[in-house]
């Protein structure tokens, strides 16, 4: 027969790790219900969830402008302007297999920088990546946006714009996104990007660095094809 | 074999699938998933395989490690340590069973592996605590 003590213990002991357990749920963010319970897109006329960019970063640690794990040993950085066509083509061509072949397996961290000097509509869209970077899509958020980019500086980005590509985007608030694309310096992601990139001493977009050790040193690419990043990462990753 | 002995067993094994997730985790490298189909990487480089930025395996690893150290106490006092932290690894564990399945859909043997090896170990730690003999008696 039970006595009464080892219950009333055992019964301390789940409570109490029940209560570590809740905690430990709390911290890593739940099951996402939070971003699941923003409006649906499609449902309204809007664009449906881009599945393919959803695909490529789900599941991967997203933190403002940072993409991957933090143990990663070195940091991929990127200077870009949404408005900015080259960048676009990297977006769609080689990022896919960075993100694939080094963020997705620890190899790598990522960090993007959005600066805003082409003119109206890359400082409108900076506005808007900053509030995406604020809820952590970010990446999703440029990569519809880079699938949908317009020509340069001809006012294209404006709200409708913004919140047809915000709506691709799972879980994303989209009257945030919109509301920070109408008012872009009040974000000071936008300004900080563009200090950022000054302070570089980075005169063109897209502009790659790679950061490890503590040490921000420029990618050289040999040119533009996905092997190419992969050839220059694999150099600068050698020996970690 | 007693139930401290069956603790003992079970945290070793728990220790040697958390320490080889631990390294796969910090040498950049893809854990040999039986079968194939990539769950393990999926889920290994899922958001949810840290929290706070601390690798689960890591603390998968800190837990069993903690569980066979409280063997060295006292037996009352080290049961009661053992069902504390093996049942948090319990419900740990079926929070990242459901996350594997419904968000992450994929499914990560070394994960299921220590999941089993922890709801084990709740159960024998519960025993433990609810075993009805005098301390003094079991604490030899």
């Amino acid at each position: 027969m039970l006595r009464r003590r080892p219950l009333v213990q055992l019964g301390a002991v789940v409570a109490l790790a029940a209560i570590v357990v809740v905690a430990a749920i709390l911290i890593s963010g739940g099951d996402d219900d939070e971003q699941a319970a923003s409006p649906t897109p499609g449902t309204s006329g809007e664009p449906a969830v881009n599945e393919e960019v959803a695909k490529l970063y789900d599941g991967i640690p997203q933190q403002g402008i940072d993409l991957g794990r933090k143990s990663a040993p070195a940091t991929m950085v990127e200077i870009a302007d949404l408005q900015c066509p080259f960048c676009a083509d990297y977006s769609r061509t080689a990022l896919p297999a960075i993100v694939r072949d080094y963020v997705r397996p620890g190899k790598l961290r990522y960090e993007l920088h959005f600066r805003s000097f082409l003119g109206r509509d890359s400082v409108r869209a900076a506005g808007a990546a900053a509030e995406a970077a604020r809820q952590d899509r970010m990446y999703q958020f440029a990569d519809v946006f880079y699938r949908n980019q317009g020509p340069e500086n001809s006012d294209y980005a404006d709200a409708d714009f913004m919140r047809m590509v915000a709506s691709q985007v799972e879980g994303l608030d989209v009257d945030k996104v919109v509301a920070a694309a109408d008012d872009p310096l009040s974000r000071p992601a936008v300004k900080e990007g563009e200090q950022f990139a000054r302070n570089l001493g980075s005169t063109s977009t897209p502009d790659f660095y790679i950061r490890k050790g503590g040490v921000l040193t420029p990618l050289q690419v040999q040119g533009t094809a996905p092997e190419d990043y992969a050839k220059a990462l694999d150099a600068a990753l050698g020996g970690t | 074999m007693t139930l401290r002995r069956v603790t003992a067993a079970l945290a070793l094994v728990g220790i040697a699938i958390a320490g080889y997730l631990t390294w796969v985790h910090y040498a950049g490298l893809e854990a040999v998933c039986v079968g194939g189909g990539g769950g393990c990487e999926r889920v290994q480089s899922s958001r949810w395989a840290e929290l706070a930025g601390v690798p689960v395996a890591v603390l998968g690893l800190g837990g069993y490690v903690l569980i066979l150290a409280s063997l060295a106490l006292p037996e009352e006092l080290g049961a009661q340590a053992a069902a504390f932290l093996s049942l948090v690894g319990f419900g740990f564990s079926a929070w990242l069973t459901y996350v594997e399945i419904e968000k992450i859909e994929a499914i990560c043997q070394w994960c299921v592996a220590s999941a089993v090896i922890m709801t084990a170990l709740a159960l024998v730690s519960v025993a433990r605590v609810l075993r009805d003999a005098p301390p003094a008696a079991r604490a030899a």
